[in-house]
């Protein structure tokens, strides 16, 4: 394989990477606690613009840039990101699922809106750029293979830690919420307090996925949240993967993103005269991979297994 | 149910794997055309990318590239949004291995894909309709090119104008909007570089009502004129009708955004004596934009609402040239030679004239291509120059008296 081909592996890894973080944020919030989460855009927008406003160098365009090292930058993304997750748990969670998926779409929305229009602070429609990627001095392919590391990194810690974390009594508590509500109160529990944790826990998650992506992307506009690419993404490679299952939503996360880029490479094998055209049957495509997979493996390729009490193997 | 998924995961990295390691025919030589084909533009973009299939047609109808191979041209869409424009030139570039990238068309899946992958590459990439000023200054390694001038262009040449004219001592007043706050930041370093004075330099919010106070700052020491960059609808014509109330201002320059008929209307043509603009126009007839014009029709019926043709026709006529020019697909050699072959200077190559191109460059002569847009003379950074008009008003609408160059 030449360096090229491999080049392209790397990238193809680091995407499928990135959208594992997000995919486990939204496993944290639905496969675990039942949280219906549609406004996954908005933490992960606001991951990506805190750390982009915060590691850039001066600009007069906007606020900032503050040209602070990458790693406070992505720590502050996550704080803040946290911080929105947990103020919308507060106002929202004692609504009922389907109020609550709701709320969670109108509150990414308006974000989206502040984000897009409010150029004094995000550079408006034109964006961030130039923002900095960790070894991007290095030599190809090594600087990219050094942030893939970091990325994988990142997924097995959230991968070790979420797994420890459902097979923890907190976990166990989560379960019996999300399955009957009403006997987790009766055993005693507060609800809304464990929901407010998760939910909280979930968003900082994001909020990690969107500053790691704006550091791979050196670049972040409003079209890169939009909901297609983040919300509708996220939940296709959590439900394809199977939710309730971790490793289910890393594997999900990495066969959608390869079916979303790797069309385009059958694709562009048709004659010129199909150059309009192939795009579009690339669409449908996708289009039809998804159901495919979602048709044969409505559970998710690997569904959830739940430990059993007692300690059996994790699933 | 694992069987299955073991059979569906197997031949989905076989067929990627076996996709991008494809073998490619030697008897090709491959552009790279990144575009918005999927997304928000989705609409302008078939036209375009006719007008990069007219170039292939051409340049294969009259001898080929690099001694006879075929030019093919290889679409990646970026489906308007930077995630899937990082992934769309890594396909490209490093799968594909194009040697030189036209496109994108948003600015802001041309600034991602640009730093995140194309740029590190060390690959050419033409931008046919990018107008954000970012990418003047971006980091780029001379890598990224653009054949449609930046929204920051008409600052300078604003202020070649007014130095020209006579005007050394002049307030300048910007609305809060991107456009204005573009311009006025090109205007104010250009205008000072040239020895120009600002006696004031205020930014104002286009949503008020009334200007008086900030008319008053404005007019204080004396300036000759005062620079409203604005839009007329929003606060140029307040502030045009307030300062000549209050006696603040007689003499107004302004730009296109001001240069609106709804000016002459509410103030008259009598007050706005001695008033100048500055304004892109477009190329007087030239014979390349002709050329362009008369092949364009002939195979795709009519250039008439079709946004950016000239740009991408040039931006890929200019990549195969490079290609000729650099006479292999050495990423390295393409880029000295892109700006080899697009001028100043040397025997004019217009739309099309691609056996001419050829025969020059074989014979060793210098070449300076003549777009459909513009003349496609880079500078420094990559950009081109625009057409910018000189505009006043007479009888009572706006003319154009000659163009200006910073």
């Amino acid at each position: 394989m030449d360096t090229g081909t491999i080049l392209y592996l790397i990238s193809l890894a680091t995407m499928a990477g990135l959208y594992a973080i997000l995919t486990l944020g939204l496993d944290l919030q639905w496969g675990f606690a039942g949280l219906f989460n549609a406004g996954v855009a908005g933490f992960f927008a606001i991951g990506a613009y805190a750390t982009s406003i915060l590691t850039t160098p001066g600009s007069e365009d906007r606020l900032g840039g503050f040209d602070l090292p990458i790693p406070l930058g992505l720590g502050a993304g996550v704080l803040l990101s946290a911080g929105l997750g947990y103020a919308v748990a507060r106002i929202c969670l004692r609504l009922k699922s389907d109020y609550l998926a709701i709320a969670t779409i109108g509150i990414a929305e308006i974000l989206r809106l502040i984000l897009r229009n409010e150029a004094w602070m995000t550079g408006g429609n034109r964006g961030i750029a130039g923002i900095p990627r960790p070894f991007e001095d290095m030599d190809q392919p090594w600087g990219e293979l050094c942030f893939l590391l970091v990325v994988a990194g990142f997924v097995v810690l959230l991968y070790v830690g979420i797994e420890r974390a459902w097979h923890s009594p907190w976990g166990r508590v989560m379960r019996a919420i999300r399955e009957n509500e009403e006997a987790a109160e009766a055993a005693g529990k507060d609800v809304i307090a464990f929901r407010t944790h998760v939910f909280t826990l979930g968003a900082a998650v994001m909020g990690l996925a969107g500053g790691l992506m704006a550091h791979y992307l050196k670049f972040i506009g409003p079209d890169a949240t939009e909901p297609i690419l983040t919300t509708f993404l996220a939940w296709v490679m959590l439900i394809a993967g199977g939710s309730g299952n971790n490793r289910g939503a890393i594997l999900g996360a990495a066969l959608i993103w390869i079916i979303w880029s790797g069309t385009e490479l059958l694709t562009q094998r048709l004659p010129s005269d199909w150059q309009t055209r192939s795009s579009y049957i690339r669409v449908f495509l996708i289009g039809l991979l998804l159901q495919i997979v979602l048709q044969r493996f409505s559970r998710g390729l690997l569904p959830e297994k739940p430990p059993r009490p007692g300690g059996g193997k994790p699933g | 149910m694992l069987k299955s998924f073991r059979n569906l995961a197997l031949g989905l990295i076989a067929a990627t794997g076996l996709a991008a390691s494809a073998a490619r025919a030697d008897d090709q030589v491959r552009i790279g055309l990144l575009c918005d084909v999927t997304g928000p533009v989705a609409n302008f973009v078939p036209p375009m990318l006719d007008a990069a299939k007219l170039v292939v047609a051409q340049v294969n109808a009259q001898g080929g590239i690099l001694g006879g191979k075929q030019l093919v041209t290889v679409v990646a869409d970026t489906q308007g949004a930077p995630q899937t424009a990082v992934d769309a030139a890594n396909k490209l570039v490093n799968a594909e291995h194009v040697p030189i990238v036209v496109g994108p068309l948003l600015s802001g899946t041309v600034l991602a894909s640009a730093q995140s992958v194309i740029v590190p590459a060390g690959v050419v990439q033409i931008s046919p309709s990018a107008t954000t000023p970012v990418l003047t200054t971006l980091k780029d390694r001379d890598w990224v090119f653009r054949v449609v001038p930046s929204d920051a262009y008409q600052g300078p040449v604003l202020a070649r104008l007014l130095i020209d004219k006579g005007f050394k001592r002049v307030a300048l007043t910007y609305a809060n909007d991107d456009y204005a706050v573009g311009i006025a930041g090109t205007f104010r370093t250009a205008y000072k570089k040239l020895g120009g004075v600002l006696t004031a330099d205020l930014q104002h919010d286009e949503k008020k009502k009334t200007f008086r106070t900030e008319l008053a700052t404005l007019a204080k020491n004396k300036p000759q004129a005062l620079v409203l960059i604005a839009f007329a609808g929003a606060s140029g014509v307040t502030m045009v009708k307030e300062a000549l109330e209050g006696g603040f201002f007689t003499q107004f320059v302004g730009t296109d955004s001001l240069r609106d008929k709804i000016l002459i209307e509410q103030v008259g043509e009598q007050n706005l004596k001695g008033i100048f603009f500055t304004s892109p126009s477009s190329p007087p007839g030239t014979p390349s934009m002709e050329a362009f014009e008369t092949a364009y029709s002939a195979a795709y019926q009519t250039t008439k609402d079709k946004l950016f043709i000239q740009q991408v026709y040039d931006a890929t006529f200019l990549a195969a040239l490079a290609i000729q020019k650099a006479g292999s697909l050495d990423r390295a050699k393409i880029r000295a030679a892109l700006r080899q072959i697009s001028g100043p200077g040397g025997d004019v190559i217009k739309p099309g004239d691609w056996k001419k191109a050829i025969d020059l460059i074989a014979a060793g002569k210098k070449i300076d291509y003549q777009g459909a847009s513009g003349d496609c003379n880079f500078d420094k950074n990559g950009d081109v120059a625009g057409v910018i008009g000189h505009f006043v008003i007479e009888e009572g609408s706006f003319k154009e008296v000659g163009l200006v160059t910073p």
